[in-house]
């Protein structure tokens, strides 16, 4: 299917290498800019504007919002995610291992012990960093 | 090996130098004196044991010095000698000695450093005149610039970062594109033969589609043209020459400007014969624009060093009306002109820089009747003034002499309007002896005349000035093989005729006997019936 | 699958990858900043040394890596510009930050990163190099963390580096998708079957020049570098300057010199366009810059413009120019950012053109050396520079490119403007308010020593180069 999507892709594109081939492309971007500018002037010329104080307000189902919303978090919190996602990509390697185990062998089972043991030193190394550590 | 020997000695004695101010300065500046003057009496030595053989058709090569040095790529060390490059290191040497000794007292700031400059200048300077490998001869080109930019830029005078910057970019972009000539010039040659290499006497048989040839040698000129300061591309000279101290505008001014001059001789006539012949006439017109517009820029000027910049300007256009000329009375008036006009400027700047030393000013408005007060110095620059304008008996006469009488033959109008200069160098050259020496008494100085040291200096260039003047045999006969092969290769290419070994040896009868002024008109006369037997 | 043969191939970078883990464990273990140092050297010194005992001749290791002499060649430079540069940042980092070790582990990555990409043959391979190196770099740049600059130039970078790697990508899925390959003996196989390039490889070719100039900081692509050299900290920028560039270029080199890329008119149009728009631009941006390393970063712009000349030539020598040039630049640029360390001080780095004034009356042997540098990075005689330029000129003279010819010299006086400022600053008179008491980083041995190493191999490059040249020759005809 790729392969055949691929051929005839090249073909068109071989086929069509003249400037005025371009054309129906150019009238597609002209007409999608088009209808973007125009939707949203007629947006603006059309809709009624009431500016009043209640409208600009933030709108939280009724209840009055107070304090903001950018709180800084604690530090410790993107070190754990980002953590978190390290282990959690290396665990995805291991599926196409698991499904080739027996055709990679011994070499395989190496390589992937390899790669295992590459992670423990940088796990050792967080862990003696303390970066699990939560309350310090 | 003496020529690397040359070299070298140069080179460890501006380090010694540069080490020892520290501590000594006076011995610091006795060694780099000692150096120079070392290698002047080496160059003498040799010349005198060479003298006999350039009597006759003997070969125009002295010394011949080959080393590979980056065989990679075709490039070697390679030096020599011959008739013009033994004089114009002699003249180096010389030149050097006494720029060395007049700037005695004026460097006080950073003197070691300053003598290492001055050392690897003359010593790149000196390169230039023996190389003989493209590459090398590019390598010592950019070596002369850089110690020139230092003693420009840190001991100038007042607007001397702004001249140093200039200076450097005219010298370096044209040099560049004169690079790029020679890279061009190397692949063609190799391309014809298969054999790459720089090597000068390879690459000096190159045959060259007439389009190529005018641009490559354009490559070339432009670098010597801008050295030389010939007219369109002259900007940078007044402020270098005017903003550097006495000795970097002697350097400047005497010896690397007769490296362009050098270059053209050695490397444009003989590589791209026919191509020079075609631009003689554009090089000739430029030559006398400078000749013209150089004497009118000069008598405007009251900065007493930016006349003699521009004085220098206006004869370094005869020179260029003597290479392209073509002719061996012209050829040789252009090397008595390099020598002649080297020793006079020297002698002009020192005078400069002894007036600036002593009150603190360049501007000749501020100067007069000074001969009460200073007449050694009045009448040394008296003579030297005279023979800026060309008066005979002096260097410049000769020389501006022998390329008018040769440059006749090849163009008449151009060289009647070139003759004319000489006229024009009588009144700006009688505005420097008239106003500082005589005229008005404009301002109140205490003056103290020449010192010793500087008499010696100057008396020193007064010799070399009148012997060049009144008897110029041997610079005559020891640059004969180098002008004949010069002549040679331009007949070759135009006329058919072959003028044949016998008419050289009338070059040869010196008479030591004779009186000064019969020896000397034999001698034209000598020189004119062979231009004349052609 | 890699057999344990294949091993000894790639031993230099194993040798990096290793001591990286190793440097992280002992960190683990404890703290000591002079033993992290001095096992950082060791590797960098045994990588560079291992590159002996692997076997002349090309040699593939699985299909994603080739070593060859021109791998092996810059196998040693790069692992001789980590050393430098690991021995350069051991007193700087001591006087300006507390947390020192990581550094190294981060070095010793993006170096590793830079290791494998000379060797890459595939597109793969390379992209992974690529991402390895620029990933340390992120954290490199921001490193120090009490300079918000630092941060800001980390942050910068890793948007823009991000941007062009997923450029760099797409270009890669399109050529893959026109030629059915990703290593770059497939792509050059299937290329030279269907003869003409098609419009979707071509787009695929410029998406990857986009992703490459951006590593290597030509024009179009240059708005990063002097923020990223002015922000990181001297020895990180010195490492941008020139291991990341020098390892991009090796691998654009490969790229475009064994698929025979170039051959087609329109890429070399646009390499053309933007060699010229480097060499031009760089240097002319870098005319009115106060900072030294923005100036730096400016005329290296430049200087990768004229790499860029002997890289279009598509010949022998155009080979053994650019890699001469590179040699010349990377010891050039490592001397520069090198003196700017020494000048540095614990309050901050001697940024400022002013902070040079008069350095020659106060310290001549380091204003000889940095003078010698900047005489180099300008092309003037006797030093390496030189040779390098008229190298270049050789080979776009061979071959006729005269437009980048006379760019190249235009925008080389042009270069001589701000590096002779720089020379002629040193030398002014003596500055009057002497900004600080501090003692400079400099004052400790090894570092003037290393300055002094590289002053001499940028005169003895300019002098006698021919043992250099030689072994270029040698190398450089092997990947055609």
């Amino acid at each position: 299917m790729i392969y055949l999507l691929q051929e005839e892709l090249s073909k068109k594109v071989m086929d069509v290498n003249d400037i005025a081939s371009y054309l129906p492309i150019g009238i597609q971007i002209v007409c999608a800019a088009g209808l973007v500018a125009f939707l949203m002037l007629v947006t603006h010329l059309l809709g009624p504007k009431r500016k009043t104080a209640d409208k600009l307000q933030s709108f939280t189902s009724g209840i009055e919002s107070h304090g903001d919303a950018r709180q800084p978090v604690a530090i410790k919190y993107f070190l754990v995610a980002i953590l978190f996602v390290l282990f959690d990509v290396e665990v995805i390697f291991f599926y196409p291992y698991a499904v080739n185990f027996k055709g990679l062998g011994w070499s395989g089972f190496w390589a992937v012990l390899l790669f295992v043991g590459f992670f423990l030193c940088g796990f050792i190394y967080i862990i003696k960093k303390g970066a699990l550590k939560w309350e310090e | 090996m003496t020529l690397v020997y040359i070299i070298l000695i140069l080179m460890f004695g501006g380090l010694i130098s540069w080490i020892i101010a520290g501590k000594n300065s006076s011995l610091a500046k006795g060694i780099a004196l000692l150096a120079v003057l070392a290698d002047l009496v080496i160059i003498i030595g040799f010349w005198i044991s060479v003298y006999d053989k350039f009597d006759l058709g003997s070969q125009q090569w002295l010394i011949d010095y080959r080393v590979e040095w980056m065989p990679q790529l075709g490039i070697s060390f390679h030096l020599a000698m011959d008739g013009l490059s033994l004089l114009m290191t002699a003249l180096a040497l010389f030149l050097g000695a006494v720029s060395l000794i007049v700037s005695w007292n004026e460097i006080s700031k950073n003197l070691g450093f300053y003598l290492f400059n001055a050392l690897w200048l003359i010593a790149g300077i000196i390169g230039v005149f023996l190389s003989l490998d493209l590459i090398l001869f590019y390598f010592f080109w950019e070596v002369m610039l850089v110690p020139m930019y230092f003693i420009l830029a840190i001991w100038g005078h007042e607007n001397r970062r702004y001249a140093g910057m200039k200076f450097f970019l005219f010298t370096q972009l044209s040099g560049l594109l004169m690079l790029i000539a020679i890279i061009a010039l190397y692949f063609i040659h190799g391309k014809n033969s298969g054999q790459y290499t720089f090597d000068y006497f390879a690459l000096i048989g190159t045959s060259l589609s007439a389009k190529t040839g005018l641009w490559l040698m354009c490559g070339f000129m432009i670098a010597f043209l801008v050295k030389l300061g010939i007219v369109p591309f002259h900007s940078w000279l007044p402020d270098a020459y005017t903003q550097s101290p006495t000795g970097g505008s002697i350097l400047l001014a005497a010896l690397m400007s007769k490296t362009a001059a050098y270059g053209m001789l050695r490397f444009v006539v003989p590589l791209f014969p026919e191509a020079s012949k075609t631009f003689a006439p554009v090089a000739i017109t430029l030559g006398v624009v400078s000749i013209l517009y150089g004497a009118k820029l000069a008598y405007a000027q009251t900065d007493l060093k930016r006349m003699i910049a521009f004085s220098s300007m206006s004869h370094m256009g005869f020179i260029m009306v003597g290479i392209f000329s073509f002719q061996a009375l012209s050829y040789q008036g252009t090397i008595i002109e390099m020598i002649a006009h080297g020793i006079s400027i020297t002698a002009l700047f020192t005078v400069a820089g002894v007036i600036h030393a002593r009150i603190q000013t360049r501007d000749m408005d501020q100067m007069g009747r000074f001969w009460e007060q200073v007449p050694k110095m009045g009448a040394i620059t008296m003579i030297f003034v005279l023979a800026t304008l060309g008066l005979p008996g002096l260097g410049n006469f000769v020389a501006e002499f022998l390329i008018l009488t040769g440059a006749f033959k090849s163009n008449v109008t151009l060289t009647v309007l070139a003759a004319l200069g000489l006229i024009a160098s009588m009144i700006y050259a009688l505005v420097i002896l008239q106003k500082i020496f005589h005229g008005e008494r404009r301002k109140e100085w205490k003056l103290t005349d020449l010192t010793p040291r500087e008499v010696l200096a100057m008396g020193c260039l007064i010799v070399a000035i009148v012997w060049i003047g009144i008897y110029p045999q041997p610079v005559i006969k020891t640059a004969q093989p180098t002008v004949n092969s010069l002549e040679q290769n331009s007949n070759n290419t135009t006329f058919v005729n072959d003028t044949g070994p016998t008419n050289k040896m009338t070059l040869k009868n010196g008479d030591e006997n004779m009186t000064m002024t019969r020896e000397t008109s034999t001698f034209f006369l000598s020189l004119n019936k062979k231009g004349g037997g052609k | 699958m890699i057999s344990l043969t294949g091993l000894n191939l790639i031993l230099p970078q194993l040798i990096i990858a290793l001591a990286a883990i190793i440097v992280m464990l002992s960190i683990a273990v404890k703290r000591c900043h002079r033993f992290t140092n001095l096992f950082t050297l060791l590797s960098f010194a045994a990588a560079a040394i291992s590159v002996l005992y692997i076997p002349r001749g090309s040699f593939g290791v699985s299909s994603l890596f080739v070593v060859d002499g021109f791998g092996k060649f810059f196998t040693v430079l790069i692992a001789c510009a980590g050393f430098v540069i690991t021995l350069m940042s051991y007193h700087y980092l001591n006087a300006r930050e507390k947390r020192n070790e990581e550094y190294y582990i981060l070095l010793l990555l993006s170096s590793l990163g830079a290791l494998t990409m000379v060797i890459s043959n595939h597109f793969v391979s390379f992209f992974l190099s690529l991402e390895v190196l620029s990933v340390s770099l992120y954290a490199l740049i921001g490193y120090l963390k009490e300079e918000p600059a630092g941060i800001e130039s980390g942050i910068k970078y890793l948007v823009l580096a991000a941007v062009s790697s997923s450029f760099l990508l797409f270009g890669i899925a399109l050529i893959y998708m026109q030629t059915g390959h990703l290593d770059l003996s497939g792509i050059a196989a299937g290329l030279s079957s269907s003869g003409e390039f098609s419009g979707v490889f071509i787009a695929g070719l410029a998406m990857v020049i986009v992703g490459i100039g951006f590593k290597m900081a030509l024009v179009p692509f240059h708005l990063w570098t002097p923020d990223i050299y002015a922000g990181a900290s001297a020895p990180v920028s010195a490492f941008v300057a020139t291991v990341s560039k020098g390892a991009v270029f090796a691998f654009l080199l490969r790229l475009f010199y064994s698929t025979g890329g170039l051959e087609n008119k329109n890429v070399w149009t646009v390499f053309t366009i933007i060699a010229v728009a480097s060499m031009l631009f760089g240097n002319w941006l870098a005319l009115r810059q106060q900072n030294i390393k923005r100036l730096l970063a400016y005329s290296s712009i430049g200087h990768l413009g004229y790499l860029m000349v002997a890289f279009l030539a598509i010949t022998d020598r155009g080979m053994q120019a650019a890699t001469f040039y590179l040699v010349v630049y990377f010891t050039g640029m490592l001397a520069a950012f090198g003196t700017v360390i020494y000048m540095s001080n614990k309050k901050g780095e001697a940024l400022y053109i002013d902070d040079y004034r008069g350095l020659f009356w106060k310290k001549p042997w380091l204003a000889a050396i940095f003078t010698t540098v900047m005489l180099s990075l300008a092309g003037i005689p006797l030093t390496a520079g030189f040779l390098g330029k008229l190298y270049l000129l050789t080979a776009g003279t061979e071959v006729g490119i005269w437009l980048l010819v006379i760019v190249l010299v235009v925008s080389s006086g042009i270069g001589l403007f701000y590096y002779l400022r720089v020379v002629a600053v040193m030398f002014a008179g003596k500055n009057e308010n002497e900004a600080s008491s501090e003692p400079v980083i400099g004052k400790i041995f090894p570092h003037g020593l290393v300055l002094t190493l590289l002053f001499l191999l940028l005169l003895w490059f300019g002098v006698y180069p021919s043992s250099l040249l030689e072994i270029i020759q040698q190398i450089a005809s092997v990947i055609r």
